[in-house]
């Protein structure tokens, strides 16, 4: 029995480790960029939430939106500041600039939100659901359900609309994808606020699993970088494969081996995969 | 300005010598002209010490053009070599230093090896990587300190043959910080016209040249992480003496801001541009700090602001005023 709650917990986790690299995904397979304050989004994704529901009274959904809303302005800052890095691919300074704002993120939520731990309340995350000796929350379910929707929906959006393919155009050749009268700014900008949203959303779902603080952001940001790098940069559908079996091997690992060192143990497992197959599980 | 096309004034090496000299003494007995106050010297020895953790990162940054997220693995490495050596087994310094280089230079083969195809982004990716989970596996494994720390580390001794140092106070830890920043420069002066460090430019800058003339990009990017590695390392390793205490806030994102924060800000393959950097910041934070999470704006501000609007950093930003009239 301990193995069938495994599974759920395996499937838990990594429905909450997609949902939270979803944006990652995006903005790095479709449009070739770069966001090392992932991890502290997340946290004013989180906080932002927390915010709204305790501070402003709002319910669950609507707070959800406006961490939504608040964290796709704060993309749109933070592209239209890095637009000439971004659309001369310097993806070094990218990388470092993103780094140093999300520092100046983290500093910003101390100092607005201060240094204690919160909780999420008005969620489903205590809406126990037991069958049997198995149990799981009606947020798992949630977490899982928008995961999956909004996995497909993404597919469907990059790959069968005809804005998907600009976006495709633009990270292939931003200069050539101008030529063809595309505005190559305003594709990386809505790539941008996507993500931004994207996990503000995966944050409003996924932490009230456990208490908040603003020092957090690393651990979720690693989980990312393995689910994007083993389900095969850019690839949708490789990342959520890559999700789930994260989850369950975390779940497992967590369970039978070391459950401080998951972490590691994740990290363990993308290093090996980077020294077979450098560029990831998806590619052929 | 590049490293090849630094100016060397091989015909007036007397004048040179002189004016290195002068600096050289100037820098030793700073602390004094400033006051000779116990704050002057902690300062400074501070200064010292961050500048070399940086000229660790400033290698792989400016002469390979990689962005190494994974140097504070290093740091914490010289600190806990540092601490679990002379606290637990009373070695001198001299032991824990050349401890600190060995560990320091296998951590960094391994990293480099299982990083060797990787390309730019998946590299810092992964190095990244590699320094939350050592921060995991130092948060979680008692042996090596727990998410206690090791507290106590006994001053700095270094029994030399015939006195026999040992650094119990700021003071004293000057004269060791300033001849390690000494040694540092003068290491980076040299791997800037060594063959290595040309070869890794040429890398960097022209991919198909250096491959025309038979460079192997993967050793040289491999050669260049591993030696940068020590560099970090001794730094994290005189910190722990200076703090007399290490424990898992080694690996905060502050140290891996701070030496990203301190290349960037005067401007890249400049010899005492990180240096220059460093000081700037550590006055900033040690004499007109604002606060914990004001200074962390202040840091991550600065790093983002040079790279949006100063690429060049403020060498270029003088230029750039320079020539306009």
């Amino acid at each position: 029995m301990n193995i069938a709650q495994q599974i759920i917990n395996g499937v838990v986790l990594g429905s909450g480790y997609a949902c939270i690299a979803l944006g990652w995904t995006i903005l790095l397979g479709v449009a070739r960029l770069v966001n090392f304050a992932h991890g502290q989004l997340y946290m004013l994704g989180a906080f932002v939430t927390w915010y709204a529901i305790t501070r402003v009274g709002l319910p669950y959904p609507l707070a959800i939106l406006v961490a939504m809303i608040v964290l796709g302005v704060i993309g749109l800052l933070m592209q239209s500041a890095m637009m000439r890095l971004v659309m001369t691919q310097n993806l070094t300074s990218l990388m470092i600039v993103t780094l140093g704002l999300g520092y100046v993120l983290q500093g910003g939520s101390a100092l607005v939100f201060g240094g204690n731990p919160q909780t999420l309340p008005g969620t489903l995350a205590r809406a126990k659901l037991e069958i049997g000796s198995l149990w799981f929350t009606w947020q798992d379910v949630l977490v899982l359900v928008v995961t999956l929707f909004l996995y497909g929906a993404v597919w469907l959006f990059t790959q069968r609309t005809r804005f998907g393919s600009v976006i495709r155009a633009v990270a292939e050749d931003p200069k050539l994808s101008e030529l063809f009268g595309i505005n190559a700014k305003v594709v990386y900008l809505g790539v941008f606020v996507f993500e931004c949203s994207a996990v503000a959303l995966g944050a409003a779902l996924v932490a009230p699993r456990s208490p908040i603080l603003t020092s957090m952001g690393f651990n979720e940001v690693i989980m990312t970088f393995v689910v994007v790098v083993l389900g095969g940069i850019g690839s949708i559908g490789g990342a959520l494969a890559a999700g789930l079996g994260l989850g369950l091997f975390t779940a497992f690992f967590g369970a039978f081996v070391a459950p401080a060192y998951t972490t590691a143990a994740a990290f363990a497992l993308l290093l090996a995969l980077l020294v077979i197959r450098p560029a990831g599980l998806a590619t052929k | 300005m590049t490293a090849i096309e630094s100016p060397r004034p091989a015909s007036i090496p007397l004048l040179r010598v002189a004016a290195v000299t002068a600096l050289v003494a100037t820098g030793f007995f700073l602390p004094r002209l400033l006051g000779g106050t116990s704050v002057a010297y902690s300062t400074l020895t501070t200064i010292a010490i961050f500048a070399v953790m940086c000229y660790g990162a400033d290698i792989v940054l400016s002469y390979l053009g990689e962005v190494s997220l994974g140097h504070t693995v290093f740091w914490a490495i010289g600190g806990y070599a540092a601490a679990n050596l002379s606290a637990k087994y009373g070695l001198n310094g001299w032991v824990t230093a050349a401890a600190t280089i060995a560990l320091c230079l296998a951590a960094a083969a391994f990293l480099g090896a299982v990083t060797l195809r990787t390309r730019e982004f998946v590299f810092s990716l992964v190095t990244y990587a590699a320094a939350v989970v050592a921060f995991e596996i130092a948060f979680n494994w008692d042996a090596v300190g727990g998410s206690d720390g090791i507290v106590g580390i006994p001053p700095l001794k270094l029994p030399m043959l015939v006195t026999n140092f040992s650094g119990a106070m700021q003071e004293d830890l000057w004269p060791v910080a300033f001849v390690l920043l000494l040694l540092t420069l003068a290491f980076i002066a040299r791997f800037r016209r060594s063959r290595l460090g040309t070869t890794a430019l040429m890398v960097q800058m022209n991919p198909a040249l250096a491959a025309s003339l038979g460079v192997d990009p993967r050793r040289i990017r491999l050669a260049v992480f591993v030696i940068s590695a020590p560099i970090t390392g001794l730094a994290g390793w005189l910190y722990a003496y200076q703090r007399a205490y290490v424990g898992p806030d080694m690996f905060e994102s502050y140290f891996l801001v701070m030496m990203l924060t301190a290349i960037v800000l005067v401007g890249r393959r400049i010899l005492l541009g990180p240096l220059i950097g460093t000081a700037l910041l550590i006055t900033q934070q040690n004499l007109l700090s604002l606060g914990g999470d004001w200074n962390k704006i202040v840091l991550g501000s600065v790093l983002a602001l040079v790279l949006i609007f100063w690429p060049a950093g403020l060498v270029g930003l003088y230029r750039r005023i320079a020539r306009t009239p």
